[in-house]
C-alpha cells in the first residue's frame, strides 16, 4: 500500500492510494484536498455581508434569517451532494470494475462494471470547458459488434488528475486487464 | 464543374445587385430623410412608420452583438460531453477498410483504434 502526491487539472493537491489485495485484485483511490476553513469563512462572510447590505436598504429583518438559513441549507447541500472527498477505483481481474465515490457528508455511491461489459480502460483527451484535458474512462463492449463501443464511463470527474497520476492508474489497470487475455476463459 | 473562377453570368448577377442595392440605399434615404408632408403631396402615401428608420437598425446592431455570443454558447453547446462516444470515434472510422500492409509502401490512412494509441504511449516497451 503506498500513497503518492499529485496535483489535480486546476492545480489542487491530490492523493493516490494504491492497494495490491491479490494478483488480481487491485484497488486505486484519489483523495481530493477537504474543504478549507478560509474559503468557507470567505464565502460565508460575503454572503451575510450582502445580506446585510440589503436588510440596511430595505429596513426588513427577514432579509437576515433567510440568510442565515440559506447559507446553513446551501452548506449541507453541498457537503451531501457536490463535494467529493475520495473517488475509488477497486479492479477484480474476473469479477469487474467497482467505482465508488465518497462524499464530504459521508455518502457514498458505487457502480459496478462486470467484466464481460469492458472492454478496455484507457485515457482519453476531449475538450471541457475552453480546456483539453485528459481523463480515464471505461470503453464498455457493444455486445453486437466485437469492435465497438457502445459507451464511455469517465473516471475521477471530480478530482481530475493530471497525465502523470492517470498514467500510474492506467498501468495498474492494464496489468490487470492483461491477465483476462492470458487466461483461459472459464465459462 | 464548380469554380471560383469569374464567368459572364456572375457578372451580370454582381451588377444587378449592385444596382439593387444602391437602389434600395436611395430609397431607404429618401424614406428616412424627406418630411411626410412632402411625400403625401407627392402622392406616395403607404409607407411604414419613419419609427422604423432608426429602430431597425437598433435593432440590428443589438443582433449582431447577441449573434457574438450566440455562437460562443452554440459553440460550447456542441462540444461532446466527456461521457459520448463522440470523442472516440465516429461514423468514418467505424466504416473504414483495412488495406492490406504492402512493402516498400507508406502504409495506408487510417484511424487507430485508442487502446493500441495508450498502449503505444504510457505502456513502455519492454
Amino acid at each position: 500500500m503506498e500513497e503518492r502526491r499529485y496535483r489535480s487539472a486546476s492545480g489542487a493537491p491530490i492523493a493516490l492510494r494504491r492497494r495490491q489485495h491479490s494478483a488480481s485484485c487491485r484497488e486505486l483511490a484519489v483523495r481530493c484536498p477537504r474543504l478549507q476553513l478560509h474559503s468557507l469563512s470567505a464565502s460565508t462572510s460575503a454572503a451575510w455581508l450582502a445580506a446585510y447590505g440589503l436588510f440596511v436598504l430595505t429596513e426588513n429583518s427577514m432579509v437576515l434569517s433567510a440568510a442565515i438559513f440559506i447559507t446553513l441549507i446551501g452548506l449541507i447541500i453541498y457537503l451531501h451532494f457536490v463535494k467529493i472527498d475520495q473517488e475509488s477505483l477497486l479492479v477484480i481481474g474476473s469479477l469487474g470494475i467497482q467505482v465508488t465515490s465518497s462524499y464530504a457528508s459521508g455518502k457514498e455511491s458505487t457502480t459496478f462494471i462486470e467484466m464481460n461489459q469492458v472492454k478496455d480502460v484507457v485515457i482519453n483527451e476531449a475538450i471541457h470547458m475552453q480546456k483539453v484535458i485528459y481523463y480515464l474512462c471505461i470503453l464498455l463492449q457493444d455486445p453486437g459488434d466485437p469492435q465497438g463501443v457502445s459507451e464511455v464511463v469517465p473516471l475521477f470527474q471530480s478530482s481530475k488528475p493530471r497525465l502523470d497520476c492517470l498514467i500510474e492508474v492506467y498501468k495498474s489497470c492494464q496489468e490487470i486487464l492483461e491477465q483476462r487475455k492470458t487466461a483461459p476463459q472459464s465459462s | 464543374e464548380n469554380s471560383p473562377a469569374p464567368l459572364p453570368e456572375r457578372a451580370i448577377y454582381g451588377f444587378a445587385l449592385f444596382l439593387g442595392s444602391w437602389f434600395g440605399f436611395m430609397l431607404y434615404l429618401i424614406w428616412a430623410y424627406i418630411p411626410e408632408t412632402w411625400l403625401f403631396s407627392l402622392g406616395l402615401t403607404y409607407w411604414p412608420q419613419k419609427y422604423w428608420a432608426v429602430a431597425l437598425p437598433a435593432y440590428l446592431l443589438v443582433a449582431v452583438g447577441t449573434g457574438y455570443i450566440l455562437l460562443f454558447g452554440i459553440n460550447m453547446m456542441s462540444t461532446a460531453p466527456l461521457n459520448s462516444t463522440d470523442t472516440i470515434t465516429d461514423n468514418y472510422a467505424k466504416k473504414q477498410q483495412w488495406k492490406k500492409f504492402q512493402e516498400e509502401a507508406i502504409p495506408a490512412l487510417r484511424d487507430i483504434p485508442i487502446s493500441e494509441v495508450n498502449r503505444m504511449f504510457f505502456l513502455p516497451e519492454k
